[in-house]
């Protein structure tokens, strides 16, 4: 019986963002836009998806007086990320 | 990117992407490891020079532009920092080895007049060659690494031959594990950011 994929990770974008979040420190939220060259307005709507489940932190501070988003991985989401990539070994190799 | 319906050999594809961006980012342009490779090179060749003429004021060279070397460094690395827009865990590992290499140097130094010049000389060539291994591992760049054993071979000569010499072990040393490497990273990064 194949698990069923986590459904907050199983979007294009919110993978996008956990998958670079999992390999760095931390990330700004230009970084992340680029990167997966998104909309702001696109990746500012996952990225809250992804807060409200702890997945992910972010911290909202200035940066010459200009506002800046620095985006971090939990715990609780590097755990859902092996996890999902656990999970999706199977459907891979079936 | 759109959000649309995935199946998992596109998780698996977008995972991969996402992992391998982040990973292949290099995460220094050398700037550091030239400024002060050439820095302590030129200090080396003054000492020298000054001791062949016999002077004892190329000393000096050495109390005033390693803190003004510092203090720039201090500014530039802020300001660098601030416009950073990704921290990747290179980063934080290159900054405690090199960290640990700053203490290491200052408790070589302070020790220096008890044990003299030449043993000094000695273990900061060696702690010279660790941090540039330990960067170029790091780094995954080979330049660093070779260069790093430069400076340990260096170490080496530099107890066989006289103080006056040592100055040229320096600056030898800074040349091959630092200013060559550090112009080389400086070249990969500059391909990097225009690719």
């Amino acid at each position: 019986m194949f698990k069923d994929l986590d459904p907050l990770l199983h979007s294009q974008l919110r993978l996008a963002v956990i998958s670079l979040l999992v390999s760095v420190k931390k990330a700004e939220f230009t970084y992340l836009k680029e990167q997966t060259k998104s909309t702001a307005g696109n990746l500012s709507v996952q990225l809250q998806k992804l807060k409200e489940a702890d997945y992910i932190e972010i911290e909202k501070s200035f940066k010459d007086n200009y506002p800046q988003t620095t985006c971090k991985i939990t715990k609780v989401g590097i755990k859902a990320f092996e996890e999902y990539v656990k999970n999706l070994k199977q459907y891979i190799n079936q | 990117m759109e959000e649309k319906e995935i199946n998992p050999a596109e998780s698996l594809a977008i995972i991969k992407t996402m992992i391998d961006t982040a990973k292949n980012k290099l995460a220094d342009d050398g700037f550091f490891i030239i400024f002060w490779g050439w820095l302590v090179f030129i200090a080396s060749l003054i000492n020298y020079a000054s001791v062949l003429a016999g002077s004892e004021y190329g000393y000096y060279v050495w109390p005033i532009l390693m803190p003004l070397g510092g203090i720039f460094s201090f500014i530039y690395g802020h300001y660098q920092t601030k416009k950073e827009k990704v921290k990747t865990y290179i980063d934080t590992y290159l900054g405690y080895s090199w960290t640990a290499f700053i203490i290491g140097m200052f408790i070589t130094l302070f020790f220096m007049p008890q044990h003299g010049m030449k043993i000094t000389y000695f273990f900061l060539l060696l702690l010279y060659g660790m941090a540039t291994l330990i960067s170029g591992g790091l780094l995954n760049f080979k330049p660093l690494v070779i260069g790093s054993l430069f400076s340990f071979a260096f170490a080496i000569v530099s107890v066989f031959v006289s103080e006056r010499e040592q100055f040229l072990c320096i600056a030898a040393a800074l040349l091959f594990s630092y200013i060559i490497p550090g112009h080389l990273l400086k070249s990969k990064f500059k391909s990097q950011v225009n690719v």
